[in-house]
């Protein structure tokens, strides 16, 4: 199960929502909770609930169209974590951004990944990822992996150097392109990178509403350095 | 020695309507930050509002804005007051509520606009603009605002 929430740079939800796209995946389910703001999306003339799960017989893929509310997130996750289990979902793989100063300057953005044991991270290591050695991961991705080794399943993080609060299609596009080399998820991202600018010019209004929720939340803890002796 | 503040000469009435000024200027930010309701574009001025940053630093004041489609010899960096700043930039194309998907309004949008408030001393005569992979990167110095004059 592929988890793509409104985030830094909205990594993970461009990422999940043209994997949605392309694998011409379909709404299977919705989440309905007290906690979201009462809101329904319109597509094509007809109302869709803002967090919703699209699917085939292999793969899962989870996208919010709104900010998660950060008191929300806790409940949000658990009930996500706990809902895959019950789907007997094998690997839990969340994407996200990481909040990288001076992103501009950066051509190619890297690509990290976290994972829930040592095993998994091997593999990711062995399938050339590089690996997040230290530091902080906040919010939805931080609950996912928290929740997910508590009822032992596996979860890893993929996370791309990104703008921390405009959206970054690019950062997307490849984090795609490294969960093609630990899965059998692979898409082309041409289309997305062609439309990189129409993206960025979309998603101004629900990047600047997740950017409260990531402060909220203080997403900027992510900049720190962890002391660990 | 004394330390002496450099400040423009002017009627207490004039300091009076600059400070009320101001301080309505921050209570409509501040406004704006808590309650984020007006719409992230303007069809009487054709423009699409780009989102932005203001970083403070102790030497300069940085501001950057996420410019996508735009020409960027169109960019325009204008101080409007003091602690105002404005960006804008022509887009390559004009880009049509339609175009994003929403057809229940009508309006089109030639420009991206964004502010950003500043709440220190700058040098605009001295800043320096760059633009790079979308994001639009301008640089100001900051005024020294005290200094030490001998007697």
């Amino acid at each position: 199960m592929i988890i793509g929430l409104p985030d830094v740079g909205l990594v993970g939800l461009i990422a999940t929502a043209y994997l949605i796209s392309e694998l011409d995946l379909e709404e299977i389910a919705y989440m309905d909770s007290d906690l979201l703001p009462p809101v329904v999306v319109l597509h094509a003339g007809l109302p869709h609930a803002p967090l919703r799960m699209y699917g085939n017989k292999n793969l899962i893929a989870v996208i919010s169209e709104l900010a998660i509310p950060a008191p929300a997130i806790y409940t949000v996750t658990r009930e996500l974590v706990d809902w895959a289990q019950a789907k007997n979902v094998k690997r839990i793989l969340s994407i996200g951004g990481i909040p990288t100063e001076n992103r501009q300057t950066i051509k190619e953005p890297e690509v990290f990944a976290a994972a829930s044991n040592q095993e998994l991270l091997d593999t990711l290591t062995k399938s050339g990822l590089k690996t997040l050695n230290e530091g902080y991961i906040v919010g939805a991705q931080a609950l996912s992996m928290r929740y997910s080794i508590s009822k032992k399943m596996q979860s890893i993080a993929i996370l791309a150097q990104s703008f921390y609060n405009y959206p970054d299609p690019q950062a997307a596009a490849i984090a795609l392109k490294e969960l093609s080399k630990i899965s059998d998820v692979k898409v082309d991202v041409s289309k997305l990178l062609e439309k990189g600018e129409e993206i960025r010019l979309k998603a101004r209004d629900i990047m600047k509403r997740t950017q409260q929720e990531m402060k909220r939340m203080q997403k900027s803890q992510e900049y720190d350095l962890p002391l660990y002796v | 020695m004394w330390m002496s503040e450099k400040r423009e000469k002017s009627s207490s009435f004039d300091e009076m309507e600059k400070y009320l000024e101001e301080i309505g200027a921050l209570a409509e930010e501040v406004m704006a930050s808590a309650f984020p309701e007006g719409p992230s574009w303007n069809t009487k001025t054709c423009c699409l509002h780009a989102l932005s940053n203001v970083f403070i630093t102790p030497r300069e004041v940085i501001v950057t804005a996420d410019l996508p489609n735009i020409e960027p010899e169109t960019v325009k960096v204008e101080a409007i007051n003091e602690n105002l700043i404005e960006i804008t930039a022509k887009m390559k194309k004009k880009v049509r509520f339609e175009d994003l998907g929403i057809c229940h309004r009508q309006g089109e949008f030639s420009f991206l606009r964004c502010q950003g408030r500043v709440h220190v001393a700058i040098d605009t005569e001295k800043m320096e603009i760059s633009h790079e992979g979308g994001i639009l990167e301008v640089r100001f110095p900051r005024k020294k605002i005290h200094k030490i004059e001998d007697v």
